[in-house]
């Protein structure tokens, strides 16, 4: 399900076998919390279920395994299930969720944490009043709930302005700018920085993000939200609370904001900018007159599942931005069917664009444009994932996917940067004897800290590492001589 | 303008402001006034005001969409959004930005887009009519790239003129663009393909029961020409003709069709005329689709305008009058009406029945012979394609005299033969006009193989040749073939054309490139491109073997590369050739394919090169130097020999050596930037014998010295070869090459050696394909000359900075002679056979003569 990481170089070749995906980001973030804050937000049923969601599959089988168990199990019951090549992953899937508080690591028992499975029994059997998956708002005949469509249009524009900007900057042209919280998330994030203190400029983490899958980058500055929120005095717990609910609204409903905390609405504003909800203000630009309800976009309502967050019939209108757009030539040639500027803008971040027609962009891989690429600070893994993502589905009936030869042509432009290499280290020179040079070179020798040495000249070159036992040494020794 | 609807989010204005039903995306209110304002005088300033006109459009259509995303400001914010980034993002393409233009509803299932700038069409080459489609736009334009997923083709002023001369008329070309196309076809592109097409093929001269007339389909044209004064005078009245007004008009008959001409070898000749139907009816799925997506019956295209109109013009004028025509930009096509004509004699040849030509050589002849008349143009196919069986069906077809040209007295040879192999022509029948013999054919009427040398050359000939010149153009010969056109220079090409006398042409090349662009002549001196195959196409069908291609990277040796950097001359090139890191690559290679069972062919330009490595290795290698028996000898234990697996080439190899045992190629030199050999180069493996084994691959190896001008070369040269499909893996490392036994310099000291002795070496070292000369009637440069002259090495000065200790032998030298070559040692070699069967050799000797003096005793 929520596999949607960034995977590692080499599995990325072939996506489909990566079963064994890292954890989710959130994942990741929550299992650095304290305890008693992980117990606050399991008190919400919706985070519950939204969690359980966004886990991995083996750890959604332990916590259903023992979901609706009243007494706990010794943890050699569980493990008699387990196969000897499965111990590894059981182990990491009971670490994972001992650290997330949701089964408390015991050596004499196993049991769910019970705030936690009381909130996912609830969530899954229904009933209980907390209103903790959001209250839709009544019926209102002047303000009907939007369209899915105007959601889905509101979500895209919100979301590519954020990223149009981005892609656009230092490009000497100004686009839309998104509003100064977005902005202000971007700077904190390390995305885009401010030059010499003038416009914000795409960094080089920018540019590796904007290659993401559009989840993972709503993920990755939603993160960026939550350690901001920590700064800003914010609850955590409401804030994550808040963000699980979204994931478990329907999509083309109004909510109430009435039952919502102060920091909850305060969140609103921001969410609305990201493109995560859609809330009527009253006249443009004052935002006291907001209407007390607002409906999640397609963007919140998928955070914690698998279907794509981005109406599918973005771009060209035929559905190719699922299915994937890129055709990709041995000879070089790139051929995207697209219209959508953004993905244009993306693509010329590492192809020499030609011509564009209604639905075609025509363009090739080239020295120049990777190299540019890969001074921004894309890396070669990056592009080639990129491409094998967004492929087209004439592409997937090739073995492999891309033509080798240009996959290799890319890594290859990638290490033709990489051809000096650097290391800090000392020379050592100046010995007053070939006895002495010889004496402290086998010494360095025996560490294995030599990088370079020149007999003849009697000198050599050690690494940092090594420095301090050398001097030690060589101190050691004129001690000895001169006692 | 507000209450338009935003949903038609790019055009609406079109729509509501015209009501046009049509596809037409062309606003004509505003362009009308453009058309005005251009001086339709001159055609140059014509075609610039339609440059500007295309503009324009896009100009009209961007203004368009700027009121558009003001209007639809209170609609949809989302497409208002879109339109902002768009033109944010359109500076990237600058002219070639092509958004404006209106893609059709139906989209999707037409397979290709044309840009209305240069004429680029792109192709969606996995769409379910992608190949009738391509067979369409093989005829109307150039291919530019064929890879597997999007082909891309390029409408040129030639390609347009090609597709009038195979029968293709204006109106349908637009119209099977148009209905193939996603986009409607731009008006910049129809104005070129009206321009283009509205003189070229529209005159024909075709010698009809021995009289020449100039044909048209339109008398209007005919009535241009005849405006002319040269043209007027040369004309013929025929007597029929009173003083009327008919006495304008002309001679109306028929239009030529193809009629029961039976190209022989084809599977209609196999089937005769009657299982020729049922053929038709099996590929009609096929056609159909192709019939209702594109709605013009292709039997309709060729039957449209069944009439033609002549004037016979007299014989001694035809020069004046073709040279006035294309003065007049109407080029006249040659056609020969081989069937009617009666004064030359008929050629009674024929295919074997054993022969069988396949599906492409007769789809390349079937242009040819299109409406039962033979065309003149040019064929391209993949080297190891069989261009020569095209070549010898396309005269048996003819069945007149037949001169056949040739870039040198190797392939003389080969054509010979070949022609004996696939023909019945008997020996009396085919005729060779080399350096060395100079033959006639008996009976009026055959067939010569020769040089475009031996022909074209004018001075310093021998009595005999001048006498065999004296035959040759003497007499009207039926068909010309013209080999390798690509490597023949364009004046010595005028000369031939213009002394020999020939209805119909016919040029044959692997590789339609030319470093020089000389490309235009061919054109109009044989006739424009008939056909050309597609090379993946053909290796998918089994007719050129699958060839894994690889760049293999070395890197050189610091001191190699110290010197590389130090010196400016030419000995650089011998710098990249030698580096010990190539050779390790080379040696480990070869051991490689060697153990796998393949045979290896290496091939070097640099012939020091090529000794260094063959007696390095201490394998066999021919070039230049190497004497006719001694090549043979290698060639034979090459094909036949188990023991011999790998022999070096130098440019003596790049064409016509026919070694069909070869699977594997290395090359290790090479002629700088050259896209043509190595197109050529490869097209030595692809007629691989093992080639339909299941899973074969033939393998192609470039070798080249890392961080040297080699790798921006071999770049250049792939391009050809990455266009038509293929593709180069780069190798930055071999598996195991510190591991092979016996690797050689391996040392440091042994590669301080060799760059001692590279340093040493005479500068012209490094020249290329210094082995190969052109002997009388071959082609410099371009050759395999049967007899290479001998290498005269001329003892020049040389002067090279060393120290004493070097020059005295003290620094790295040494005289022992390791290197020997393995050519000698086969030399020695050869005559020792087993005594039995030396034995046996002797008896068969003995016998055959026997028999023989039976024979001559009885005749």
């Amino acid at each position: 399900m929520p596999s949607v990481t960034i995977k590692a170089p080499m599995e990325s070749q072939d996506a489909s076998t990566a079963t064994a995906a890292a954890s989710h980001s959130l994942i990741t973030f929550l299992q650095s919390q304290s305890q008693n804050m992980l117990t606050r937000l399991y008190q919400k049923p919706s985070a519950c279920l939204s969690l359980f969601r966004l886990l991995r599959p083996l750890e959604r089988q332990l916590v259903m395994n023992l979901l609706w168990l009243d007494l706990s199990i010794p943890p050699s019951t569980m493990a008699a299930w387990v196969t000897r090549e499965g111990k590894k992953p059981y182990q990491d899937a009971l670490g994972t969720l001992a650290r997330l508080h949701i089964l408390p690591p015991s050596a004499a028992k196993l049991a769910l944490n019970p705030t936690f499975k009381s909130g996912l029994r609830q969530a899954i059997t229904g009933g209980g009043t907390s209103g903790s998956f959001g209250v839709l708002a009544e019926n209102d005949e002047k303000h009907p709930a939007p369209e899915i469509e105007a959601l889905d249009a509101y979500a895209l524009e919100r979301w590519e302005t954020i990223l149009y900007y981005m892609v656009s900057s230092g490009t000497g042209q100004f686009p839309a700018k998104p509003s100064a919280g977005v902005l202000f998330l971007l700077e904190r994030s390390g995305l885009m920085a401010s030059v010499h203190g003038g416009a914000l400029q795409i960094t080089s983490a920018g540019f590796q993000f904007l290659l993401h899958p559009p989840h993972v980058q709503l993920w990755e500055l939603l993160l960026q939200y939550l350690q901001m929120a920590e700064e800003r005095q914010m609850d955590l717990v409401e804030v994550i609370s808040f963000l699980l609910m979204l994931s478990t609204t329907e999509l083309g409903k109004d909510y109430s904001t009435e039952k919502l905390s102060a920091t909850q609405k305060a969140m609103l504003e921001d969410l609305r900018d990201y493109g995560l909800i859609k809330q009527r203000t009253g006249s443009i630009g004052i935002p006291k007159a907001t209407s007390r309800r607002f409906s999640p976009t397609r963007l919140a309502t998928t955070l914690t599942s698998s279907s794509p967050p981005l109406p599918t019939s973005a771009g060209s209108g035929d559905g190719t931005h699922a299915q994937g757009f890129i055709v990709l030539e041995t000879n070089y040639r790139l051929y995207a069917y697209t219209d959508n500027p953004l993905q244009i803008a993306v693509l010329n971040l590492f192809v020499t664009l030609k011509s564009r027609f209604p639905n075609l962009v025509i363009g090739a891989i080239t020295r120049e444009s990777v190299k540019k690429a890969l001074a921004n600070g894309i890396t070669a893994d990056q592009i080639i994932s990129y491409l094998v993502t967004h492929a087209h589905p004439q592409m997937r009936r090739n073995k492999p996917l891309l033509p080798v030869t240009v996959q290799d042509q890319i890594r290859l432009w990638e290490l033709e940067k990489n051809r000096m290499k650097s290391q800090e280290g000392y020379l050592y020179t100046a010995f007053a004897s070939q006895a002495d040079y010889e004496y402290v070179l086998n010494y360095a020798k025996q560490l294995d800290v030599v990088l370079w040495e020149n007999a003849s000249r009697r000198c050599f070159f050690g690494s940092l590492e090594g420095h301090a036992n050398i001097r030690g040494f060589i101190e050691r020794r004129q001690t000895a001589g001169n006692a | 303008m507000s209450k338009r609807a935003a949903e038609d989010s790019s055009y609406p204005s079109k729509r509501s402001r015209k009501g046009k039903e049509d596809d037409d995306y062309v606003d004509v209110d505003n362009f009308e006034a453009v058309e005005i304002e251009s001086p339709p005088d001159t055609p140059a300033a014509s075609r610039g005001a339609k440059i500007n006109f295309s503009a324009l459009t896009r100009k009209l259509a961007e203004a368009r969409q700027a009121r558009e995303s003001e209007d639809g400001r209170e609609g949809s914010s989302l497409s208002a959004h879109r339109r902002q980034q768009d033109a944010l993002v359109s500076h990237i393409f600058q002219e070639q930005d092509f958004s404006w233009l209106h893609l059709k509803p139906d989209h999707a299932s037409r397979p290709l887009w044309i840009s209305p700038e240069d004429g680029h069409i792109i192709l969606e080459a996995f769409s379910p009519i992608a190949e009738q489609a391509q067979d369409f736009l093989v005829a109307i334009a150039e291919p530019v790239s064929r890879p597997a997923f999007i082909h891309e083709y390029k409408l040129t002023s030639y390609s347009l003129y090609a597709a009038v001369s195979v029968g293709l008329q204006t109106e349908d070309i637009i119209e099977v663009l148009n209905r193939l196309s996603k986009v409607p076809v731009p008006d910049s592109i129809v104005d070129f393909i009206r321009e283009r097409t509205l003189s070229y093929g529209k005159v024909k001269l075709v010698l009809k029961h021995n009289k020449y007339f100039v044909e048209s389909s339109h008398p209007e044209t005919l009535q241009i020409l005849l405006k002319d004064k040269i043209i007027r005078e040369a004309r013929v009245h025929s007597q029929q003709t009173d003083n009327s007004i008919r006495a304008a008009t002309f001679t109306t008959s028929k239009a030529p069709v193809k009629g029961n001409l039976v190209i022989p070898g084809t599977k209609e000749a196999e089937k005769k005329k009657d299982d020729a139907a049922n053929a038709k009816n099996g590929s009609k799925t096929d056609a159909e689709l192709f019939t209702s997506v594109v709605g013009v019956d292709n039997d309709e295209v060729e039957e449209d305008d069944d009439n033609v109109h002549a004037f016979e013009i007299d014989d001694a004028k035809i020069d004046d009058v073709k040279k006035r025509c294309n003065e007049l930009e109407y080029p006249m096509l040659e056609e020969y009406d081989f069937r009617n004509d009666t004064i030359n004699p008929n050629l009674d040849i024929d295919l074997k029945p054993s022969t069988v030509i396949r599906p492409y050589q007769e789809t390349s002849l079937s242009k040819m012979f299109g409406n039962g008349r033979a065309r003149s143009g040019i064929i391209v196919l993949p080297c190891g394609a069989g261009k020569t069986l095209v070549g010898i069906t396309a005269a048996c077809t003819i069945k007149k005299s037949c001169l056949v040209l040739c870039t040198s007295s190797v392939s003389v040879m080969q054509w010979r033969q070949q022609f004996m192999q696939w023909s019945n022509v008997t020996d009396k029948q085919i005729a060779v006009f080399t350096a060395d013999q100079k033959e006639k054919f008996a009976g009026e009427s055959g067939i010569v193989v020769s040089t475009y040398s031996m022909v074209a050359n004018t001075h310093n000939r021998s009595h005999e040749s001048k006498k065999m010149m004296e035959f040759l153009t003497s007499r009207e010969w039926g068909f010309i073939l013209l080999d390798e056109v690509h490597v023949v220079p364009a004046a010595m090409f005028r000369r031939v054309v213009t002394t020999i006398k020939a209805h119909a042409k016919l040029g044959l090349t692997a590789t339609l490139v030319r470093e020089d662009d000389k490309i235009a002549d061919l054109n109009y001196m044989i006739g424009p491109k008939l056909y050309e195959a597609n090379w993946m196409d053909l290796a998918a069908k089994g007719h050129i073997a699958n060839v894994q291609c690889a760049e293999v990277w070395c890197p050189m040796t610091p001191e190699f590369y110290r010197e590389y950097l130090r010196e400016q001359s030419r000995k650089r090139m011998l710098l990249y050739c030698m580096n010990p890191k190539k050779f390790q690559a080379c040696q480990f290679l070869i051991k490689y394919h060697e153990d796998r069972g393949d045979k290896i062919i290496v091939f070097s330009d640099n012939v020091y090169a090529l000794e260094a490595y063959a007696k390095k290795l201490g394998k066999l290698y021919i070039h230049g130097g190497t004497g006719q028996t001694e090549r043979m000898r290698i060639l034979q234990w090459f094909q036949h020999s188990p023991e011999v697996n790998t022999i070096f080439l130098s440019k003596v190899g790049d064409t016509s050596i026919d070694l069909p045992e070869a699977t594997c190629l290395i090359q290790i030199s090479s002629h700088f930037g050259s896209r043509r050999q190595e197109a050529q180069r490869l097209g030595r493996i692809l007629r691989a014998k093992r080639r339909n084994d299941e899973g074969f691959n033939a393998f192609f190896y470039s070798l080249v010295s890392k961080d040297t001008q080699e790798m921006f070369y071999s770049t250049k040269r792939q391009q050809f070869l990455i266009d038509q499909g293929y593709a180069f893996k780069v190798i930055t490392h071999l598996d195991g090459l510190e591991d092979l036994p016996g690797l050689v310099y391996k040392s440091r000291d042994e590669q301080i050696e060799l760059l001692s002795s590279v340093l040493l070496a005479n500068e012209s070292e490094a020249d290329l394909g210094t082995d190969v000369r052109a002997g009388e009637g071959d082609l410099a440069g371009t050759i395999t000359s049967k007899d290479f002259g001998m290498p005269t090495k001329m003892p020049s000065v040389q002067r090279t900075t060393g120290s004493l200790t070097a020059l005295s032998g003290a620094q790295h030298m040494s005289y022992v002679e390791q290197n020997k070559s393995a050519n000698k040692k086969l030399a020695r070699e050869a005559p020792s056979r087993h005594k039995l069967f030396a034995k046996r050799d002797k008896d068969m000797a003995a016998a055959r003569k026997e028999a023989r003096a039976a024979a001559g005793g009885k005749g």
